[in-house]
C-alpha cells in the first residue's frame, strides 16, 4: 500500500491540534494540583479546631468547595467576562458566560472554556477556602455557605475582572501588574474575613475579661503543618494556572506580558523558603513556618514573572516577618479572632506584593494604551482590591450579626459543633479533649 | 428520550444534552438554581432544629 506525504494543510492542522490538546492538559492538571489546595485548607482548618469542632470545620470547608462550583457556573463567570469596565457590564462580551451558552457545555469547537473555566473555580474555591478558616468554631454554617457563595462567586471574580484580565480597568487606567493574583484572590479573600470577623466576634474564652488573649490550642498541629504543606504543593498548580498557553507561541501573564515558567520557578520557590526562613526567625515554631512559607510566596507573587530571584527571596522574608507579627496586632491590640491568621497571611502579604512591584517596577505593559507598571498604580489597585474585599464582607456580615442569623448560639458553641450539627465523632475510640487554655498570644518571640 | 442534539459526530459543535432545546435547558438550569438554593435553606432549617436545646 503506498503512502502518501501529509500535505502542508494537514500538517497544520496537526500542529493547531496538537497545541489545542496541550494547552487542555495543562490547566487540566494546573486544576487537578489546586485540588490539592484544598485538601490541604481541610486538613489545616480541622486541625486547628479543637476536638469538639474538628468535624464540623471540615464540613463548612467542603461544603464552600461544593457551593462554589455550581454557583460560579451559574453567574460567576459571566462576572468575569462582563465587568472589566468596572460596574458597567458588557453584555456582548460576557454572552459567552451565560449559564446556557454553547461554550458552557461540550463543544467540539469550543476546547478553551471549560478548562479555563475549571481553573477559574478552583481560584474561586480557594478564596472561599482562606475565608472559612477565619471563621472556624462559631460561624452559622448556612450564614458561612451564603458569605462564601457572596465572595467565591461575586465578589473576588468582579475584582479579577478589574485587576486580572486583559481588559480590565486597573490595568488600562493605572498599569496594574499581579502575575500571581495578590490582589484579586489573596487580599480581596483576607480583607473579607477581616471584615466578617469583626462583626463575628472572638471565640468564647478567645480573650480574657481584661482583653488578654487566651490561645485556643487547634487539636492537631501536625494535621494543620502537613495541610499548610498541601496547600504549597497546590500552588505550583495555581500559579500555573496564571498563565496564559498560547500554543506555538512563548507563554504569556494574563495581561499579555510574556514570561516563562522557569522564571515563576525560580522566584516561587526562593519566595517560599525565604517566607519560612523569615517567619522562623521572628516565632521559632513549625504553624508560622508554614504560614510564612505562604505568606512569602503571596508577598512575591505579583512579580514572580519578573523579579530577580534573590529580591523574591527578600521578599519572601518580609512576607514571613510580617504576617505572624500583624496577626499579632490585630490580635493583641484590636482583640480580632482570625483562627488561622488569614488575614495577615493573605490580606496583609497580598498588599506587601502589590506595593512591592510597585517599588521594583517600571516594566512596560503590552495592553494597549495602559500605562507602565508603576508605584501609584499598584498603590491604588492594593486599595481597591482591600475595599472591594473588606466592604462586603463587613456589610453582609454586619446584616447577618443584627438579624442573628450570624453566630451559633453560645451553649452550642460551649457544647462543641460536632456534637451539636455533625452525626458522627472523630476519633470515636479516643478521650476526649480538654480545654487547657494558656495565657499567652498566637506568636511566641 | 432523545436528548441528542446531533445526529453525526460529522461536523457537531456544541453536542451536550439538549444543547438544541432551550426549554429543556432552562428546566435543567432552573432545578439546578432551586435545588442549590434549597439545600442553603434546607441547612437553615437543620440549624435551627438542632439548636432548640442550646438556646
Amino acid at each position: 500500500m503506498e503512502q502518501t506525504a501529509p500535505t502542508l494543510a494537514e500538517l497544520q492542522t496537526l500542529i493547531e491540534m496538537t497545541g489545542t490538546i496541550n494547552m487542555e492538559v495543562f490547566y487540566w492538571w494546573c486544576t487537578g494540583l489546586m485540588v490539592i489546595i484544598h485538601a490541604g485548607f481541610l486538613a489545616y482548618e480541622m486541625g486547628a479546631s479543637r476536638l469538639k469542632n474538628a468535624l464540623a470545620s471540615g464540613v463548612k470547608n467542603i461544603l464552600a468547595f461544593a457551593f462554589i462550583v455550581p454557583t460560579f457556573f451559574f453567574f460567576g463567570w459571566w462576572i468575569y467576562l462582563a465587568m472589566y469596565n468596572g460596574f458597567t457590564p458588557d453584555f456582548e462580551a460576557a454572552v459567552a458566560g451565560l449559564p446556557w451558552s454553547t461554550s458552557m457545555g461540550p463543544n467540539l469547537t469550543d476546547n478553551a472554556t471549560g478548562i479555563f473555566w475549571g481553573a477559574f473555580v478552583l481560584f474561586a474555591a480557594t478564596t472561599a477556602s482562606i475565608f472559612s478558616g477565619a471563621v472556624i468554631e462559631r460561624i452559622r454554617m448556612s450564614s458561612f455557605l451564603i458569605l462564601a457563595i457572596v465572595l467565591g462567586s461575586g465578589v473576588w471574580i468582579l475584582g479579577a475582572s478589574w485587576g486580572w484580565h486583559p481588559d480590565g480597568w486597573l490595568t488600562k487606567e493605572w498599569g496594574f501588574h499581579d502575575f500571581g493574583a495578590a490582589g484579586c484572590v489573596h487580599m480581596i479573600a483576607g480583607f473579607f474575613a477581616l471584615g466578617v470577623t469583626i462583626n463575628l466576634g472572638a471565640r468564647i474564652g478567645r480573650f480574657a475579661p481584661d482583653g488578654t488573649p487566651i490561645l485556643i490550642k487547634g487539636h492537631s498541629m501536625p494535621m494543620t503543618i502537613i495541610g499548610l504543606m498541601l496547600i504549597i504543593v497546590g500552588f505550583f498548580g495555581f500559579l500555573g494556572g496564571c498563565i496564559i498557553y498560547a500554543g506555538g507561541a512563548q507563554w504569556t501573564t494574563i495581561f499579555g506580558t510574556p514570561v516563562t515558567l522557569s522564571a515563576v520557578s525560580f522566584n516561587t520557590l526562593m519566595a517560599f523558603s525565604g517566607g519560612i526562613i523569615g517567619a522562623y526567625f521572628i516565632t521559632r515554631q513549625p504553624f508560622w513556618m508554614m504560614s510564612g512559607g505562604l505568606a512569602g510566596i503571596v508577598s512575591a507573587a505579583p512579580g514572580l514573572d519578573i523579579y530577580y530571584p534573590p529580591l523574591a527571596f527578600l521578599l519572601g522574608i518580609t512576607g514571613g516577618v510580617v504576617a505572624p507579627l500583624a496577626d499579632k496586632i490585630i490580635t493583641d491590640k484590636f482583640k480580632i479572632d482570625d483562627a488561622v491568621g488569614a488575614f495577615a497571611v493573605h490580606g496583609v502579604s497580598g498588599m506587601i506584593g502589590l506595593i512591592a512591584l510597585g517599588i521594583f517596577s517600571g516594566f512596560p505593559n503590552v495592553v494597549a494604551g495602559a500605562p507602565d507598571i508603576s508605584f501609584s498604580g499598584q498603590l491604588m489597585s492594593a486599595g481597591v482590591m482591600a475595599l472591594l474585599g473588606f466592604v462586603p464582607g463587613f456589610g453582609l456580615s454586619y446584616v447577618m450579626a443584627k438579624v442573628g442569623f450570624l453566630r451559633v448560639p453560645p451553649k452550642a458553641e460551649i457544647a462543641g459543633l460536632d456534637l451539636v450539627e455533625v452525626p458522627l465523632e472523630a476519633y470515636p475510640e479516643s478521650v476526649p479533649a480538654t480545654e487547657t487554655p494558656i495565657r499567652t498570644s498566637t506568636v511566641t518571640a | 428520550m432523545n436528548a441528542s442534539p446531533i445526529t453525526s459526530w460529522e461536523g457537531a459543535e456544541a453536542y451536550f444534552t439538549f444543547a438544541d432545546n432551550p426549554t429543556a435547558m432552562a428546566i435543567i438550569l432552573g432545578l439546578s438554581v432551586v435545588v442549590t438554593v434549597g439545600a442553603v435553606i434546607a441547612t437553615i432549617i437543620h440549624e435551627n432544629e438542632t439548636y432548640i436545646d442550646y438556646r
